[in-house]
């Protein structure tokens, strides 16, 4: 390329550059439209299907919302941050977007946090990382889910004071960020109670083969088996120990599962008396869950599981925010959140200013045999249920 | 026989390359300023055509990195399973230097690029002791250990939480700020500006006489290493370069989403990036652009109709190798050929037509 064959492209590019573009989507013109990040397609598209859903009734139920009907926007996570990341650049930039919600993956919802809070826009996510209103808090970022810490103690605290003689535990743990998370809440915990933690297991997430660690945590002979894995670590870690008959053997704890969807794919069989930590349970007895359970089942002819809720309710706290505010300007409407109360599908909830966590509860259930199901989503029973949080200087978050 | 012992998707028998040489390279060259104003007219007009800036500059990223894949796969006949290595590690490396060095912007990609040498050589240096399918398994391996790497050193590298608040530094020059990166559309200039440099650059070194041992090398090792070249150090020197191009592409890209995923340095990563390769059509640096552009278009648009797309990019991957195994840019070469003679396609004696799906290594 000659020296004037570069200078006439150059122009050109610069004239280019200066016009408008041609296929860029026009901005949004309805006031209230809520943005919901769902991982529909990718690893986790069973997951964002539900979410959907949850977000969907939501704004169809909502009705009129400052003065006009609220619009719904899917934005496919594809189980990919990086791509995630740019999707919310492009909204923003392009349909100036600021409400957002949802999120499967905790690193998604991490880095789409602090995309949105660049922007001055509002996010709400159940996404698992402690690190949400932790360390890495930020004002546009809220967090609906109980963290590790309270799911330790609203799982192993009752289950222990139920059974004080069961001392001996034996723990498997995925070794990464969520699962180091939930094996420090679970050895704080044991010191506070006398517990002895006969032993811990470490596996990779990818692991499929539980037998050697199974192994191991028989031949401590512990009274309570603690499994920290949740998905298909979970699964598979429960399907093997009952291979094994370690559930006549000793009691079965895991700390973390998804709820009802997950628990619909293991069946009756193998929950039968194990005792499962869950963010939310669609048999809980509030008025808003009560209503949630009627609509689900009127419109989709399903029992809400824990992404369906959870999706559900972030997107009408968003949207009561905005009405609250009056607007959907970002720092309007998180200033609404900050300190609400409201009732959730778990009950009564409320968002703590501090670190933007909602308060609420977690619960510990027992799965039920084929025997006692009254149907088919008649899975577990609700042990106990309660709100345990980090208080004082256990809050990490320094609001940026 | 190549060094991974499979024949090429662009490759006719070695005694037809300087055929297919002559006869692609005049497509471009024909064009005012040759394939280096092809490549700058799309550089303008992506930002105008694309839905927006972010995307067109993601294309132009993982364009980097299929470019320094092309020139392993398509030049030097090594398919890479390991090209996420360089990626994500020029993501970390830059990321790092910038959040705990304060480095800036071109000093950080300066960083990544020379990390990427680095360690593309030294990969490259044991990968390549092995031929065939052994070799690839290497790089799946190395591609593996890093992955495991990145993900235990998580103090770091935030383990699968990703590496968060990683800036995007504007250009100083004596304290006074040349252009605000924060803009998306300065940020694509930015890139685009780098691409088109490094393109310029990949297109040099092709043409130079190391890059034409190179591909004596892929079309027959055993004769480049009678005639006295050290086949080995042609290699290395050529992942070296790959590392090079690609650690920086994903130091643009961690700086694109202030944020640094463990995604990038994934083996899916390493596939995304051979298959951006592919469907570009390897052997031809114009078809990097044009397969990372596929690629990261089809993607967004498949993802929205169904929540399997990926089961669509995979046939649309088997129909390119198929019937297009030159990639597209062999489909566009093809469609240009048909329209400049008015239609018919010249067949050789062996009945394929001619230049079918090889891009001249020139473009």
């Amino acid at each position: 390329m000659n020296r004037r064959t570069f200078l006439k492209t150059g122009l050109a590019a610069t004239s280019l550059m200066m016009t408008p573009p041609l296929l860029r989507r026009s901005l949004a013109a309805d006031p209230v439209t809520f943005y919901g990040l769902k991982s529909m397609s990718g690893a986790y598209a069973s997951y964002g299907e539900f979410a959907e859903k949850g977000s969907k009734l939501a704004v169809d139920d909502y009705g009129p919302l400052l003065g006009a009907t609220p619009r719904y926007v899917t934005i496919d996570t594809e189980g990919n941050p990086g791509r995630t990341v740019r999707k919310v650049q492009e909204a923003v930039q392009q349909q100036n977007a600021r409400l957002f919600g949802g999120c499967t993956l905790s690193s998604t919802a991490l880095a789409v946090g602090k995309e949105i809070n660049k922007a001055g826009g509002v996010f709400m996510t159940p996404a698992g990382a402690d690190e949400i209103t932790a360390s890495e808090c930020n004002k546009a970022t809220f967090r609906w889910t109980v963290p590790t810490y309270g799911a330790v103690q609203q799982t192993v605290r009752p289950l222990f004071e139920s059974n004080p003689k069961a001392k001996r535990w034996y723990s498997i743990t995925p070794q990464y960020v969520f699962g180091e998370a939930l094996l420090t809440a679970a050895e704080n915990l044991f010191a506070e109670l006398g517990i002895e933690h006969v032993g811990n297991s470490y596996h990779s997430t990818q692991e499929q083969e539980y037998s050697g660690y199974l192994t191991n945590a028989a031949a401590a002979n512990p009274d309570v088996l603690l499994i920290l894995g949740f998905g298909g670590n979970g699964a598979s870690c429960l399907r093997q120990a009952a291979n094994f008959g370690m559930k006549s053997k000793m009691t079965i704890l895991l700390a973390w599962t998804q709820g009802l969807d997950w628990f619909q794919s293991l069946g009756p069989d193998l929950l039968e008396g194990v005792y499962l930590g869950a963010q939310y349970w669609h048999q809980v007895d509030a008025p808003v869950n009560n209503a949630l359970v009627k609509r689900t089942r009127e419109v989709y002819g399903i029992n809400p599981n824990y992404p369906l809720a959870g999706d559900y309710i972030i997107t009408k706290i968003i949207f009561d925010a905005v009405a609250k505010a009056g607007t959907t300007d970002g720092a309007a409407v998180i200033k609404a959140m900050e300190g609400m109360r409201y009732d959730g599908p778990t009950g009564p909830e409320m968002i703590r200013a501090q670190d933007h966590q909602v308060i609420k509860d977690y619960y510990l259930l027992r799965g039920k045999g084929k025997a006692a199901m009254n149907d088919r989503d008649d899975l577990a029973t609700v042990v106990s249920s309660g709100k345990s949080f980090p208080e004082g200087d256990q809050i990490l978050c320094r609001m940026r | 026989m190549n060094a991974t012992g499979e024949p090429l998707p662009a490759q006719s028998s070695p005694g037809r390359s300087g055929q297919r040489r002559d006869a692609s390279a005049s497509l471009c060259s024909r064009l005012p300023g040759g394939p280096a104003a092809v490549v700058a007219a799309l550089l303008v007009l992506m930002p105008v055509v694309l839905p927006s800036r972010t995307m067109a500059t993601e294309i132009l990223i993982f364009a980097m990195a299929t470019l320094a894949c092309n020139l392993l796969l398509g030049y030097g006949g090594l398919l890479s399973f390991g090209q996420a290595i360089f990626f994500g590690s020029g993501a970390y490396l830059s990321s790092l230097v910038m959040i705990h060095g304060g480095f800036g912007l071109l000093p950080a990609l300066l960083t990544a690029a020379v990390a990427g040498a680095i360690l593309a050589a030294l990969v490259g240096a044991l990968a390549i002791r092995r031929t065939g399918i052994y070799f690839v398994m290497m790089t799946l391996a190395f591609n593996q250990t890093a992955y495991f790497i990145a993900y235990t050193l998580s103090d770091w590298t935030g383990g699968d939480n990703g590496l968060l608040d990683v800036p995007r530094p504007s250009p100083t020059l004596f304290g006074v700020t040349l252009v605000d990166l924060s803009d998306a559309t300065a940020y694509y200039a930015f890139t685009a500006a780098l691409f088109f440099l490094i393109f310029i650059a990949v297109r040099k070194i092709i043409a130079s006489p190391f890059g034409s041992t190179l591909i004596a090398v892929r079309e027959n090792e055993a004769r480049a290493g009678a005639l006295g070249y050290d086949t080995r150090n042609f290699k290395i020197v050529a992942f070296a370069v790959s590392g090079a191009v690609t650690a920086p592409a994903g130091a643009l890209y961690a700086m694109l989403l202030n944020f640094a995923p463990l995604e990038n340095i994934q083996l899916s990563m390493s596939e995304n990036i051979v298959i951006m390769t592919v469907i570009g059509g390897t052997g031809s640096l114009l078809g990097s652009l044009l397969g990372a552009g596929a690629w990261v278009i089809i993607s967004d648009i498949l993802s929205e109709i169904w929540p399997r797309w990926l089961i669509l990019t995979g046939g649309a991957l088997i129909l390119i190798v198929l019937y297009l195994p030159g990639g597209l840019w062999g489909g566009v070469e093809s469609l240009m050929r048909r329209f400049r003679r008015g239609g018919g396609t010249r067949r050789t004696p062996d009945g394929v037509p001619e230049n079918a799906g090889a891009a001249h290594p020139m473009e």
